[in-house]
């Protein structure tokens, strides 16, 4: 799946979860930079995002997940 | 037992052995003792008379030490926690009456406040100097917990305090050694940290800090396997977090895992169980009024006292009593419902020039012969027939949202002015993953509320902001006609 398209879902994701779109999708974005992403609403997120692209993450893979880019590259290693 | 020259002793003793574990750098008792020493020449140079001293909370090695030099200048220390919102900061800081705060960040200004930067203080080497002979009501620390009225209160706890907490604590069968690694990852604002850093430390253990800005439960479960801790306390809630993990999970080499803070659900901790196969499981309880934790009960999974899937809460610890009572202060017979009050060596003197509220929670009760203060901690419970405490719920509005105790009435009373002119209700409800929630419901059709949170935002850390937003029309009422919050709560769960 492209870059692009799979950056447009989690987008989806985010808005459906946090209810606002009050940020950029930058590979850059860390959770910092959202308001509301939490502790609390990631996990929301991250279980949003495994429905969606129908793949599991593993605990281990939620650490590596430091920012946007990180977040799309280990998506398309499991798609 | 002498708390703070244990804490010397054990500092030297293990200078060579790692004290800390901080963003992945490990720190040796030795840093630690020359980072104390430092700290201590830095607060006898600026601070002479005031007793009460900030700390900004930082995850790094100069504001841990700062609590240990604190305490050997006779000092206690008041947790200022920089991520919650300026105000509520400054009302810590103008109900405790600091004039000086230590902190390691040097990006931190404050008004009519004398900042003392601490990581400076570490660089240079110096010999570790004894502790000062102290008062015997000396503070350690004050915590401030969630107010009515919208302001917070102050608990005083002395090193009186600490030391029966870590006497009560040692007879129970829960031992830490120099070899152990130990996680603590709590905010320094929450009292849990205390037993986090200052039990491993008293015994020559390695504490492994949680950094800022990380996902909390991955990060402790990075710690747990590849760190090979071996020493626990956490919140519940992180296991509901974890939960659907529980398979990828293997940690053989935890011995001790320790649950405080919220209610232990026991389907759970029996699933989480066979992911630390080799850890004695236990549950602790206790408001920060009493010292960290004050009753306890060891898990055995053959059979394990629940009220409702809640694990029991077990027996009083060593130094502290306690009486469940009816509304007018009687003690009810065993097997009957009541609230839990505390008494003994760990309780709080009261709260911080806070005379309203101490005659509200604080009561003369017998124990024995005697006449005791007993505080009334708004925990309803009863005892079954092995005198173990059964946890059955909150007997007022307050909540626990990760370990956090809320006033539900603190988060309406900011609301209301946030929403003005509109009636509502905070709830708490138990989410899908099954962590407690903020809900706020509005008595209205339909309104805009981004500006409204956002001015919560300024006024409340981020725990209490109402992840959640609900409207009704009108708000269903009770039989005895008032507003029906369990009705209220279940729109949202």
């Amino acid at each position: 799946m492209e870059t692009s398209l799979i950056k447009e879902k989690i987008k989806d994701v985010l808005i459906s979860v946090l209810d606002h779109n009050n940020f950029e999708m930058t590979d850059d974005l860390t959770a910092k930079d959202v308001d509301g992403w939490d502790s609390l609403s990631h996990m929301m997120i991250i279980s949003k995002i495994e429905e969606m692209f129908n793949i599991k993450f593993k605990l281990r893979d939620l650490n590596k997940l430091k920012n946007m880019g990180s977040l799309v590259q280990v998506i398309q290693s499991k798609l | 037992m002498n708390l703070l020259s244990d804490i010397y002793d054990a500092i030297i003793k293990n200078k060579d052995l790692n004290a800390f574990c901080i963003n992945g750098t490990f720190y040796s008792y030795n840093d630690l003792a020359l980072c104390i020493t430092n700290i201590r020449f830095e607060i006898q140079k600026h601070i002479t008379d005031v007793y009460s001293i900030g700390l900004i909370t930082n995850d790094d090695l100069p504001t841990y030490a700062s609590i240990f030099a604190l305490w050997f200048e006779g000092k206690a220390y008041v947790p200022i926690n920089p991520k919650f919102p300026q105000q509520r900061n400054q009302q810590i800081i103008d109900q405790s009456g600091i004039q000086y705060i230590l902190n390691s960040d040097t990006n931190f200004e404050k008004d009519n406040i004398k900042l003392i930067h601490t990581s400076l203080a570490c660089n240079s080497s110096k010999d570790v100097e004894l502790p000062k002979a102290i008062i015997e009501d000396q503070l350690a620390y004050i915590f401030f917990t969630s107010g009515t009225t919208g302001v917070p209160k102050g608990v005083p706890i002395t090193l009186q305090n600490l030391s029966a907490f870590v006497d009560a604590f040692n007879s129970m069968n829960y031992p830490i050694t120099n070899t152990d690694r130990c996680l603590q990852m709590f905010e320094l604002t929450f009292d849990l940290s205390v037993f986090s850093y200052l039990l491993p430390i008293l015994n020559g253990a390695c504490v492994y800090t949680i950094p800022p800005d990380t996902i909390k439960y991955s990060y402790i479960y990075e710690l747990l396997e590849d760190e090979e801790i071996s020493f626990a306390l956490m919140v519940p809630s992180i296991l509901h977090y974890l939960r659907p993990y529980f398979s990828e999970i293997h940690c053989p080499k935890l011995k001790y895992n320790l649950f405080c803070g919220e209610a232990l659900p026991i389907d759970v901790v029996k699933e989480w169980s066979s992911c630390v196969p080799n850890a004695l499981i236990a549950n602790v309880y206790g408001p920060t009024e009493c010292t960290i934790f004050c009753t306890d009960y060891t898990l055995n999974f053959d059979e394990i006292a629940h009220h409702n899937g809640v694990v029991a809460i077990g027996k009083p610890m060593k130094n502290t009593d306690i009486l469940v009572v009816d509304e007018n202060n009687n003690p009810v017979n065993i097997g009957n419902e009541g609230e839990l009050c505390l008494s003994g060596k760990q309780l709080t003197s009261g709260y911080w020039n806070n005379e309203e509220k101490n005659r509200e929670s604080f009561f003369w009760g017998e124990s024995g012969t005697e006449k005791v203060k007993y505080y009334r901690t708004g925990d309803l419970c009863k005892a079954d027939e092995s005198g173990n405490l059964q946890y059955l719920g909150r007997a007022d509005f307050q909540a626990k949202i990760q370990g956090y105790r809320v006033e539900l009435s603190e988060i309406e009373y900011e609301a209301k002015k946030a929403f003005p002119s509109i009636n509502l209700v905070a709830v708490a409800f138990v989410d899908q993953l099954g962590n407690y929630e903020i809900g706020l419901c509005l008595e209205i059709e339909y309104c805009d509320t981004l500006s409204g949170i956002n001015l919560l935002k300024d006024k409340l850390p981020q725990y209490m902001i109402p992840t959640k937003i609900k409207f009704l029309k009108e708000f269903p009422l009770n039989s005895n006609g008032k507003t029906d919050r369990k009705k209220i709560m279940g729109i949202f769960s």
